[in-house]
């Protein structure tokens, strides 16, 4: 029987990507907030987002304030979500050897940080993922490639991957597993957005019974699937008379809120290596109401997960009327919780976390 | 995405029949120049001619068709880039409606269509910023 796992407490700067950006505070700042709030010891951060100049302008002045900062403050660096740009050019996709070459500079850059992590995206193929084995072993990174709505775990591209890694066999390639893939509504706070807007309550019932339809119907297998799925949002503002919000209302509808079922993050289990607890709000009872926390922490102590577990606040979006840091302590509250109701308990001393996520991964990183 | 803060308030300047203002990216995340497909510069509904318009990030100063190669230098999420063009304001004490529309593309998101892209605008009433 697999023993009980002891998922790491952490976060991802992301959750607060409205006060980073609204220059209320600066990444320094940012990280001491997050370690006086204790939302620690996990700290997850986005490249591109977070660090001037990432990937190819990160200079080792730099790299030392960073580590010596995440020491005074005590966190524990897991993730550096890193992103595979394929469309950065306008005249054609990244050739092969230029994605290697790109995800190369942004993984050795999580070396030098520190973090044992790097988060990357599913346009890697099992090919691209098996060519960027060797650097991964170079750095001593673990890659986990992360599955999001509107893929998820038992999806045909990430069993094309799970298949390739189980070939390789290698503890560096594995999966990040986003909880944004198995949601159970369409989150109540964006629904409130809408109507701030001037969505009529007609409109929005509308909305949720097509949300409540895939998920009942079951997640999308393909991407012919959800491409219908997309453009029957956008079909629906348009009849009645909002065509303004045909386009959020698909890219959350198929992108955030994925209507897998939590059964199939056991696909992947084995190969997972970091989680995104992606979440969009706490309602007035102190629970999630879209996103199912508790089953899902449930799950991962059961199954023996001892990673990190990077609380991911993504309600920013259209949330400006409530305090990100509020919402983080209250999901962070439900996730202890349900780890003490599954017999175990979520790790919030830096010391024990570093014990637990180096033998959680391979082997520690060589920055 | 965080439409309301691409018009920083405060910064619409002119001189010369150019008239300019300072925008945020709308996005979580760096974009480097080929990614930022195209803009509208329009005051009190007056846009300036697309080919006037002028991007300024990072001490450059970029066409549109020049950003379409510019994969070296990144719109970093707290910088604040200045659209220009040509478009002459006659009354400098007036408050004006100051429209800024963004094209963006996001390098990430491959669709079956194509490189994701974003259309996001913003729309602030200012006066011209005294030197």
């Amino acid at each position: 029987m697999t023993s009980l796992g002891t998922p790491i407490q952490g976060v991802t700067l992301y959750s607060f990507t409205r006060a980073f950006h609204g220059r209320q505070y600066d990444l320094d700042g940012l990280i001491r907030k997050v370690a006086d709030e204790g939302f620690g010891p996990g700290l997850e951060v986005i490249g591109f987002s977070s660090l001037r100049g990432f990937p190819d302008r990160i200079d080792d002045n730099f790299v030392g304030q960073f580590r010596d900062l995440v020491a005074e403050v005590d966190l524990v660096p897991t993730s550096l979500a890193v992103n595979v740009d394929t469309g950065i050019r306008r005249d054609r996709l990244m050739n092969h050897d230029e994605l290697v070459e790109y995800m190369r500079k942004q993984i050795e850059v999580a070396a030098r940080l520190g973090f044992p992590i790097a988060r990357v995206q599913i346009s890697l193929t099992p090919d691209a993922m098996e060519s960027l084995l060797p650097v991964a072993e170079k750095y001593g990174v673990t890659l986990a490639l992360e599955v999001h709505a509107d893929q998820h775990g038992a999806h045909e591209r990430v069993l094309a991957l799970r298949d390739r890694y189980e070939k390789l066999n290698s503890p560096l390639l594995g999966f990040t597993a986003d909880w944004g893939a198995t949601v159970t509504g369409f989150a109540p706070s964006l629904l409130e957005a809408y109507r701030r807007r001037g969505a009529s309550e007609e409109l929005l019932g509308q909305v949720v019974d097509l949300w409540n339809g895939f998920y009942a119907e079951g997640p999308p297998n393909t991407q012919k699937v959800h491409g219908e799925r997309f453009g029957a949002f956008i079909g629906l503002a348009a009849r009645n008379g909002r065509p303004d919000l045909g386009i959020d209302f698909a890219i959350n509808g198929t992108g955030l809120f994925g209507p897998a079922p939590l059964e199939t993050w056991l696909e992947i289990m084995p190969w997972v290596r970091h989680v995104h607890g992606k979440f969009f709000g706490i309602d007035e009872t102190g629970e999630e109401p879209s996103v199912p926390v508790r089953s899902l922490v449930r799950q991962l102590v059961e199954n023996g997960y001892s990673g990190a577990i990077s609380s991911e606040y993504e309600g920013w979006h259209w949330n400006n009327w409530q305090d990100p840091f509020d919402i983080i302590r209250g999901e962070q509250a439900v996730q202890r919780s349900a780890a003490a109701n599954a017999g175990s308990a979520m790790i919030t001393d830096a010391t024990e976390a570093r014990r637990v996520l180096n033998s959680h991964l391979a082997q520690p990183v060589r920055g | 995405m965080i439409a309301d803060r691409i018009i920083e308030q405060g910064t619409l300047s002119t001189q010369d029949g150019r008239t300019a203002v300072e925008v945020r990216i709308p996005w979580y995340r760096a974009l480097p120049g080929s990614c930022i497909a195209g803009a509208a510069l329009t005051v009190d509904g007056v846009s300036a001619p697309q080919d006037s318009l002028r991007w300024t990030m990072n001490n450059r100063t970029f066409s549109f068709d020049e950003l379409v190669d510019e994969t070296g230098e990144w719109w970093f999420p707290l910088d604040s880039a200045v659209l220009s063009g040509d478009l002459p304001l006659a009354d400098q004490q007036a408050e004006h409606a100051v429209r800024v529309d963004l094209k963006l593309y996001i390098p990430y998101i491959i669709t079956d269509h194509g490189v994701l892209h974003i259309e996001e605008h913003d729309t602030k009433t200012m006066k011209v910023a005294q030197r």
